[in-house]
């Protein structure tokens, strides 16, 4: 190799600009693209951990229930569980029919049942010996056990607690057995009873015969370690359904029932981070050519700033192409630098930009080899520009020929492409968009196309606005502004440098509308998951009550005042309580006092009763099934749990509370805190419901994932305008310096001077926000709607309030518009004018 | 002029298209260079002497007219073949001194890496002493001052062993001591049979022509 390219390297350390900005490029590039292949996994591991979070933890293994055992044979089946587990966990559970055992003459309904370490999690109210039976209050209060009794005449082991009786909702460590211990109040006699657990296996199997006759097991493996990840819980359910069908093949006896509730979120996460991926592929790719554009002028400068050596090589000889490998050599080390640095911060920021920092398998290598494509990518464009830059300057057309070019370039309406393919998004969009007609746990399609279509208009907006600015500072010579000095100051600098001006105005376009686009669908997305489970629910979360707290028979405990409200819900009808009503309900959009007024009105005069009706309701009077014959005096479009179809009737206008299908307390505080206070106060509940569990998100997630890798491409996006725009004045240092300098010499305030770069600079990132604003404002304003993957649920996603995101935008800009003037000023005053003029 | 020289040029003709039409640079121009001695395109700035000068050192096609290099047409070769050309048989030394260097390579480096692009051997410390640099063969090329630089540039032509040295106004931007300087090197060049093509309008190169063609309007005059 000869001396020049062997020195290239060295050579580099001339410019550290040159070097910070190749090596900036790559580390963005290599950014994004290996944060679009850690975001797809990561999603996926989110997906399946959000889908492990509404399952039961101990059914994340596959399990077996099984039916129709003897006492013996079930234990058979659990010593063979055991045998085949391979030293992996197993939580086995034995449970004897519904029967009547007999205390004293007292018979009940109970069931018996034993699984080991359950007396660990009971709460004891009486004894606690772990030697015999405990006894679950309910029975023990029915059936008048006491501590020391021993059933069927001294056939069962003594009684040695009394334990309080699970209820919804229940310990993480029972959800598997939920249907099973959980007492139903609300079912007949016999069909849900509470359980009798008996002291270990021994005493099971000990239970006589008419008892025990008919037994039943279920065989749990509660897993080390939740899955974290896809492939970790595929890995599981594989290990599992191995371990299930060596039990199978050796249980001869009963009914054995599999469940593998790992196979749905498995697939539906694998779902999931196809999708995300597909979704930010587009983004991603316009992102690597945008930056590739941008390496592509990096080494357009960098081929400038070394004319002269090239020419003189080139003089001596040298091809265009050696002089690209020359350009490679130089730029290359940043380039790799850049790609590496790109990579770790791609995985250090994991948890920044993506839902989980768990990632598969193997994707940190993807994202390695992508960043390898990336680097070797980067290499081909510096290589290819520099021996274009070098064949066209030394040994191609005449100069007349290739500004023609160029002005044919520029002449080009790129805007019409790019709003040509916004309208297509439109048209997939509405065709399409992310709307199904499925059930809410089914993940919509998305169409890549479709969601490009913000992405789009905010492109061509920001094409058109810098095609205006280009138009506008090529006629501004026209304008006379010398009233205000630093006005046209600014003017007249900013038309000298239109091409880097627009540039910058356009990359700052696209980065608002970026981030903008990204946060407001994400955000639109977060927020109806919440309102939709908030409408379908009611409140924050409800419990069936007995009529008799209607009835007024049994107080509401004091705790849940302020918090929580009793409502009858009839078929199509609410039974409320205005004066409690918007305490506990799930309002929405609904302003308190002004609903409160609205249902105090409620007030019934005559036969019928005053009601407000819903949405398109009809407005004649209605008789619904154990309700008094409505009068609907007022209208809303919706209201909590039933939408935007059905009646609201006040409480003191329903005598027969007893006739109204259910009784519910509405809270607005989480369940748990809501049914703690019901238990103190021994009263029975049942079908609860929680606002945060009851709709599968997922397919909110998901959108709200795709949508906030967005915007962490638009935050990328947003640096390169920052740097370009430093940079930018960076780059015409010497020009300000001797331009500031002489004006100041001649007169011109410091103070002006500093002005006119506020002006100019300002002037850009006002136009950039105002462009990136308004078309992201405008397009998610459309697209939001029909990304809505749940449009049967009200109320539809709305767009978040923009303030935040606008006063956050405006001050991140006038930061940098400040540092860069400021960086400007201190040129100019630090120049010596003499030398400048000199050169 | 003589038939049998290094370099002839035949009724060259540069044209450029601008946006104000077609500009004739060179019209018709036609030179020999002989094997030894100076000859000088001198004339006013923009007479074409260093559009001619480019044409010679075959950096520039012309749009019409003959370059014929040690009796070979290259007005008909390629890219690669020019190239091939200029790497062994041409040196050109530029107006502004520091343009013949490479700033981050030292002296010593320069002359070496000049050698190397024409595949001749190293003869470093033998062309700085010849050119009276003896002890700056570490020095970076910007310590060097204007007369200093251009002699290198002169040296690194040598270094190259090109068949002929073109320089494009070589004293334009020297202060009177440095273009002494480079006077010098030029007549030593000339004295020691090697071919060299100057475009200059300073008196004094002109006068060290063996061979002169004034020029003006892109015409010889005389």
């Amino acid at each position: 190799m000869q001396i020049p390219w062997r020195a290239a390297p060295r050579a580099a350390l001339s410019s550290p600009l040159t070097l910070l900005v190749s090596a900036a490029t790559t580390l963005l590039l290599s950014f994004v693209v290996a944060a679009a292949v850690m975001h797809s996994s990561a999603s996926g591991s989110a997906a399946v951990v959000h889908q492990e979070g509404r399952l039961c933890e101990q059914s994340a293994h596959p399990v077996l229930d099984g039916e129709g055992f003897t006492a013996a044979s079930a234990q058979r089946a659990v010593d063979v569980a055991r045998a085949e587990s391979g030293g992996r966990a197993v939580l086995p559970a034995l449970y004897t029919a519904i029967v009547r055992p007999d205390y004293a003459g007292r018979a009940t309904w109970a069931r018996f049942g034993h699984r080991e370490g359950a007396t660990d999690h009971l709460t004891v109210l009486e004894g606690g010996g772990r030697d015999g039976l405990w006894v679950p209050e309910s029975i023990a209060r029915t059936a008048g056990v006491r501590l020391g009794d021993r059933g069927e005449n001294g056939e069962l082991p003594p009684v040695t607690a009394i334990y309080a009786d699970l209820n919804d909702p229940v310990d993480p460590w029972w959800c598997s057995e939920r249907t099973t211990v959980v007492r139903n109040p609300l079912v007949g006699d016999g069909e849900v009873a509470s359980v009798i657990w008996l002291p270990s296996a021994e005493s099971f199997q000990q239970l006589p015969e008419r008892l025990a006759g008919s037994a039943s097991l279920t065989l749990r493996f509660p897993a080390d370690r939740v899955p974290q990840t896809v492939d970790e819980a595929e890995a599981l359910l594989t290990g599992g359904e191995a371990l299930l069908d060596r039990i199978t093949a050796q249980v001869r006896d009963g009914r054995l029932t599999r469940g593998s509730y790992l196979a749905g979120p498995i697939s539906a996460a694998r779902q999931t981070a196809a999708n995300v991926r597909s979704a930010i592929l587009p983004l991603t790719l316009i992102s690597l050519l945008v930056g590739l554009a941008g390496l592509g002028t990096v080494t357009v400068q960098w081929a400038q700033r070394r004319h002269t050596e090239l020419r003189m090589l080139w003089c001596r000889g040298s091809g265009p192409l050696a002089l690209g490998g020359r350009a490679v050599l130089e730029l290359g080390l940043p380039l790799v630098l850049g790609g590496v640095l790109g990579l770790g911060a791609a995985r250090a920021l994991l948890p920044v930009y993506s839902p989980s920092s768990a990632l598969e398998e193997g994707v940190t290598a993807t994202a390695a080899l992508a960043v390898l494509g990336v680097i070797a990518g980067s290499t081909l464009v510096v290589v290819l520009v520099a021996t274009a830059h070098t064949h066209r300057e030394f040994q191609s057309a005449p100069e007349a020929a290739r500004s023609r070019a160029r002005r044919v370039l520029a002449a080009v309406p790129w805007e019409l492409a790019t709003a040509a393919l916004a309208w297509l998004a439109w048209r997939r969009l509405l065709a399409s968009g992310l709307g199904t007609d499925q059930k809410l746990a089914s993940l919509p399609r998305i169409d890549a196309a479709a969601l490009a279509f913000p992405l789009l208009v905010v492109l061509t907006t920001a094409l058109v606005a810098a095609r205006l600015v280009r138009i506008a500072l090529r006629l501004s010579h026209r304008a006379d502004l010398w009233r205000a000095p630093a006005a046209q100051l600014a003017l007249r600098r900013l038309a000298a440098t239109a091409g880097p001006a627009t540039g910058v105005l356009l990359v700052g376009a696209l980065a608002i509308g970026t981030i903008a686009v990204g946060t407001s669908v994400a955000n639109a997305q977060g927020a109806a998951l919440t309102e939709k489970s908030g409408t379908f629910v009611g409140a924050s979360s409800t419990v069936q009550v007995s009529v008799d707290m209607a009835r007024g028979g049994v107080e509401m405990p004091a705790e849940l005042r302020g918090t929580t409200t009793l409502v009858g819900v009839s078929s199509t009808a609410l039974v409320v309580d205005p004066e409690t009503f918007t305490d506990g309900a799930w309002l929405g959009g609904h302003d308190p006092a002004r609903l409160t007024a609205l249902l105090r009105g409620l007030t019934r005069t005559g036969d019928a009763a005053p009601a407000i009706r819903l949405g398109r309701t009809p407005e004649q009077g209605v008789r619904p099934p154990g309700l008094p014959t409505l009068d609907p005096r007022e209208r809303l479009d919706s209201f909590p749990k039933l939408g935007t179809r059905g009646y609201v009737v006040a409480r003191g206008s329903v005598p027969a509370v007893d006739q109204v299908g259910s009784w519910h307390l509405w809270s607005s505080r989480p369940l748990a805190e809501l049914t703690a206070p019901l238990r103190a106060a021994g009263l029975h509940y049942t079908n609860v419901q929680d606002r945060t569990a009851v709709l599968d998100g997922l397919p909110f997630l998901m959108i709200e994932w795709t949508f906030g890798f967005v915007t962490a491409v638009g935050a990328v996006l947003a640096v390169v305008a920052a740097t370009a725009l430093l940079l930018a004045i960076e780059a015409r240092r010497r020009q300000n310096a001797v331009s500031g300098a002489l004006s100041a010499r001649m007169g011109m305030r410091w103070r002006t001077l500093l002005g006119s770069h506020l002006v100019e600079l300002g002037a850009l990132a006002l136009v950039a926000v105002a462009v990136g604003g308004t078309a992201s404002a405008i397009s998610t304003g459309f697209a939001v709607p029909e990304l809505d993957p749940a449009p049967w649920l009200n109320p539809s996603p709305v767009l978040p309030d923009p303030l935040p995101l606008l006063l956050t935008t405006l001050g991140v800009a006038a930061l940098v518009v400040a540092v860069a003037a400021w960086t400007a000023l201190r040129t100019a005053r630090a120049a010596r004018v003499g030398e400048l003029i000199r050169g | 002029m003589a038939e049998d020289g290094v370099l002839r040029a035949t009724d060259v003709r540069v044209e450029y298209r601008t946006p104000g039409g077609t500009v004739t640079a060179v019209g018709g121009v036609s030179v020999t260079v002989p094997p030894s001695g100076v000859t000088v395109l001198a004339g006013p700035s923009g007479s074409g002497k260093s559009t001619m000068l480019r044409v010679l050192s075959l950096v520039e096609r012309p749009t019409s007219g003959s370059v014929v290099l040690h009796g070979r047409e290259t007005a008909g070769l390629s890219s690669r073949r020019r190239r091939r050309l200029r790497r062994t048989e041409i040196a050109l030394v530029f107006q502004n001194p520091s343009d013949n260097l490479i700033s981050h390579l030292s002296v010593g480096e320069n002359l070496r890496a000049a050698a190397q692009a024409a595949g001749q051997p190293d003869r470093t410390e033998e062309l700085l002493t010849r050119f009276g640099l003896p002890d700056v063969v570490r020095w970076r090329t910007p310590a060097l001052s204007g007369g200093q630089q251009q002699r290198l540039a002169f040296a690194c032509a040598l270094a190259r062993g090109a068949s002929v040295v073109l320089a494009d106004e070589p004293t334009s931007q020297l202060d009177a001591r440095s273009a002494d300087l480079v006077l010098e090197t030029v007549s030593d060049l000339a004295g020691r049979g090697v071919p060299v093509v100057v475009a200059s309008h300073d008196p004094r190169l002109v006068g060290l022509g063996t061979t002169v063609l004034s020029l003006r309007d892109g015409t010889v005059i005389a």
